[in-house]
């Protein structure tokens, strides 16, 4: 990275009083940031925009800025479609964000001389002729709650992240609430699973508090091996202290002595970040012995995955911690008997855990009263395919799928018609137009062959013909099968087979009968979850589409022209 | 401690030859208190060496066998479980091709399928020359607004067409110097 700033300067807080010292500071230099007399340059820099030169134009900002000018390297703030992008922020004005940059604006920009490529001011009134970036319908219609430091602190920075109210949960949990209030908050804002589950936090939280074998640990579940999916990555590059605090909080509210995070390997900048927080969270003394001076005593370990999609479901994750192969087992005995070394172990997931900060101090009502009736809060959503605009969003339960697609994601690029979104990664059914005025929260999706999942969603239009997608997303779980029981392991080949028949014009309606019978064994018979759901994908598919299937088999025809059908002998695809 | 930071690598050069003596000093940063610690650390140190060089040896598994307190076969079972891991040599330029969701929908299967018919390489192979090898990636780079992508060496390239990915193929192999971000320019702006 850029740069790793050293930790030395860190001050060791022993007691209450010296944390309530060190935050008044944070806070105090972060005002001064804003309301001096210094220009402050921010660049987005995240995986993603590093992917668009956004280090090249860190290094530009830094070489163009005058010594007066203080250059920030922040986080990307989910909108890919700006990136990279550079936050301008005058004396006596409001910040003003330009994007995208290329190496030879940055010295205009920085001068004010490149207004055209400016996006929005973060202000609620248009500037100079530069609208409100809350006007913008990508900003204006979410509900930044977890992510609402992104692209506003250096994520490497554990003073910013104080003084923009890090850690103010993690004290009231430590100085004001018992264990048991802290679990009550969390039950009553019933904040559910967001790695796809729905399970409620709290209950899981209770049972592990009154889990009686020591030692105890909080393991967070951060490996989104998902295709397409990448909130987790966002929120570890942008602010990673909130996932920590998070962690922290359930530690202390289990009384669990360690937490870990597992990161999968694909994210180096993620992990970095994330290590950084915890490297400068134990300086200052909020992770290690007798914390703040509580006689509480919590460690923290870091681990990384090594690219198994498998190692996203809770047991594989956990055999994965350990240092051996991420094979689901069967339950019980529930990770919260028997989880991590074989000692009760409470799992979350990452933006589960990154609720929690704000529910602590904000109370459990304050949670409730966002979202739906049985989905509360807000959900981080990734939109990806043929649209006008892609990245990361913030939103409450509820909204529609149209308002994501279309008002906040601009809609369908020019040329390409909607034909249907697939939902919940590749372990969910495709929704279609009739779909779209659903609310996205965690049952209504469900009722239709959908799924809320983990909130990735790809949109795919007329080019794509759905027999090849269908075996797309049956060839990903195949490769992705752990291997350890039958009905996965060669259910999802032979689906593979029997969908290339139908793709080589080989196929039968008999065909069809027997996707659905080897589907069903493999659904009921599977040991995890991504055996019992592998074949969802390509029965929605089937389901909604069937006409394009028949007409596959019976005429001869893949309307799109995707599919080699006067190709000959089947042969396997490339890749396979 | 587990914790401690750990130097940041060098980005990947295209080199092929393990430095047991790298290996040695990168694994010694791996400090742990009780055999469990040692095993959670095993999948950490196979990365930083698959990060560095590309692949993980025999040799370099042994390293890890002993400093961990584990078996060269237990490694080698997790190497050939993990997806990111690679038990042979790259060639000295590496192609991700993304074949993600996003990217799939935008055409990827395409440049998989030309990557096979037009220079003989399939997913995990490497070209007879030993120039460039390719991984088709069945998760996501995670940068799909430049679908569908592909990555060389250390530098993206978005919007990727069949006329694109042979040019690119041509300028990796024509050069040992690795692919950077410079050369990228201009393809990775979106509309």
């Amino acid at each position: 990275m850029a740069h790793t700033a050293p930790v030395d300067h860190l001050p060791r807080l022993t007691s209450k009083k010296d944390y309530v010292a060190f935050r008044d500071t944070a806070r105090k230099n972060w005002a001064e940031l804003w309301e001096g007399n210094r220009t402050v340059v921010s660049v987005g820099v995240g995986s993603s925009s590093i992917a668009k030169g956004a280090l090249d134009i860190f290094a530009a900002c830094r070489a163009h800025a005058s010594n007066a000018t203080v250059v920030r390297e922040v986080s990307g703030n989910g909108a890919f479609w700006m990136e990279p992008w550079i936050e301008v922020k005058r004396p006596g004005e409001p910040p003003v964000i330009y994007g995208p940059v290329a190496v030879d604006d940055v010295s205009a920009v920085l001068t004010g001389a490149r207004n055209d490529l400016a996006i929005g001011v973060r202000s609620d009134k248009e500037f100079n002729g530069i609208p409100s970036l809350n006007d913008d319908p990508f900003f204006s219609n979410q509900q930044p709650i977890i992510t609402r430091n992104a692209g506003v602190i250096e994520p490497d920075s554990i003073e910013d992240a104080v003084a923009r109210g890090a850690y103010d949960g993690y004290f009231k949990a430590l100085f004001e609430l018992s264990e048991d209030q802290v679990i009550e908050e969390v039950t009553t804002a019933n904040v559910r699973g967001r790695g796809g589950g729905g399970f409620p936090a709290g209950i899981k939280w209770a049972s592990g508090r009154k889990a009686k074998a020591r030692p105890k640990f909080v393991v967070c579940n951060s490996h989104e091996g998902e295709p397409n999916v990448y909130k987790d990555r966002q929120l570890h590059e942008s602010d990673p202290h909130r996932i920590l605090e998070g962690i922290l909080i359930a530690c202390v509210a289990c009384g669990a002595e360690r937490g870990y995070n597992y990161i999968g390997g694909e994210y180096p900048l993620a992990i970095r970040r994330f290590r950084k927080a915890v490297a400068d969270a134990e300086r200052i003394g909020l992770i290690g012995h007798d914390i703040l001076g509580t006689g509480k005593n919590v460690a923290m370990r870091v681990r990384t995955g090594g690219g198994a999609y498998i190692c996203g479901e809770a047991s594989a994750l956990m055999y994965s911690v350990m240092g051996v192969k991420g094979q689901p087992r069967t339950k019980p005995p529930r990770s919260v008997e028997e989880g991590v070394w074989r000692r009760p172990t409470v799992a979350n997931n990452t933006e589960t855990l990154a609720c929690i900060p704000d529910i602590v101090v904000n109370g459990g009502e304050w949670f409730a009263a966002i979202g739906t009736e049985e989905s509360k809060g807000t959900k981080l959503m990734t939109v990806q395919g043929p649209m006008k605009r892609h990245g990361v969003v913030e939103v409450p339960m509820g909204v529609t799928l149209r308002h994501v697609l279309f008002d906040i994601f601009g809609g369908m690029r020019e040329g390409h018609e909607f034909k249907g979104v697939q939902t919940g990664g590749v372990s969910a059914g495709p929704l279609t137009e009739e779909h779209l005025d659903l609310p996205v929260d965690f049952d209504s999706l469900s009722d239709v062959g959908g799924m809320l999942g983990s909130g990735g969603w790809v949109v795919f239009d007329q080019h794509v013909c759905v027999v090849d997608f269908a075996r797309y997303l049956t060839a990903f779980n195949r490769y992705e099968s752990c291997a350890k029981c039958v009905p996965c392991r060669l259910g999802n080949p032979a689906l593979v087979e029997i969908l290339d028949r139908i793709r080589f014009g080989r196929g039968t309606l008999d065909d069809l009968t027997l996707i659905k019978r080897t589907s069903k064994h493999i659904i009921e018979l599977s040991l995890c979850g991504l055996g019992q759901v592998a074949p969802v994908p390509l029965l929605g598919m089937m389901q909604f589409y069937e006409e394009e299937f028949r007409r596959h088999i019976v005429e001869g025809v893949c309307p799109t022209g995707t599919c080699p059908i006067t190709a000959g002998e089947p042969v396997l695809a490339a890749g396979d | 401690m587990a914790h401690e930071m750990l130097p940041v690598p060098a980005p990947f050069t295209g080199r092929q030859e393990i430095d047991l003596d790298d290996v040695r000093e990168m694994i010694s940063h791996f400090h742990y208190d009780d055999f469990e610690e040692a095993q959670e650390l095993i999948l950490s140190a196979l990365q930083e060496i698959n990060e560095v060089y590309g692949w993980v040896s025999p040799e370099a598994a042994e390293i890890v066998a002993e400093h961990l307190g584990t078996t060269s076969e237990r490694i080698y079972a997790l190497l050939t479980f993990y997806a990111d891991f690679r038990t042979a040599p790259r060639g000295h330029h590496h192609m991700l091709i993304c074949h993600g969701m996003s990217c799939y929908v935008e055409g990827s299967q395409a440049l998989v399928q030309q990557m096979q018919d037009d220079f003989g390489v399939k997913d995990s192979e490497t070209t007879a020359d030993g120039n460039m090898s390719v991984q088709v990636v069945n998760g996501c780079l995670g940068v799909c607004d430049l679908s569908p992508v592909v990555k060389i060496d250390d530098a993206y390239h978005g919007n990727v067409d069949a006329a694109t990915l042979t040019e690119l193929v041509r300028r990796a192999t024509t050069t040992r110097s690795p692919m950077t971000e410079e050369e990228n320019h201009g393809s990775h702006r979106t509309g």
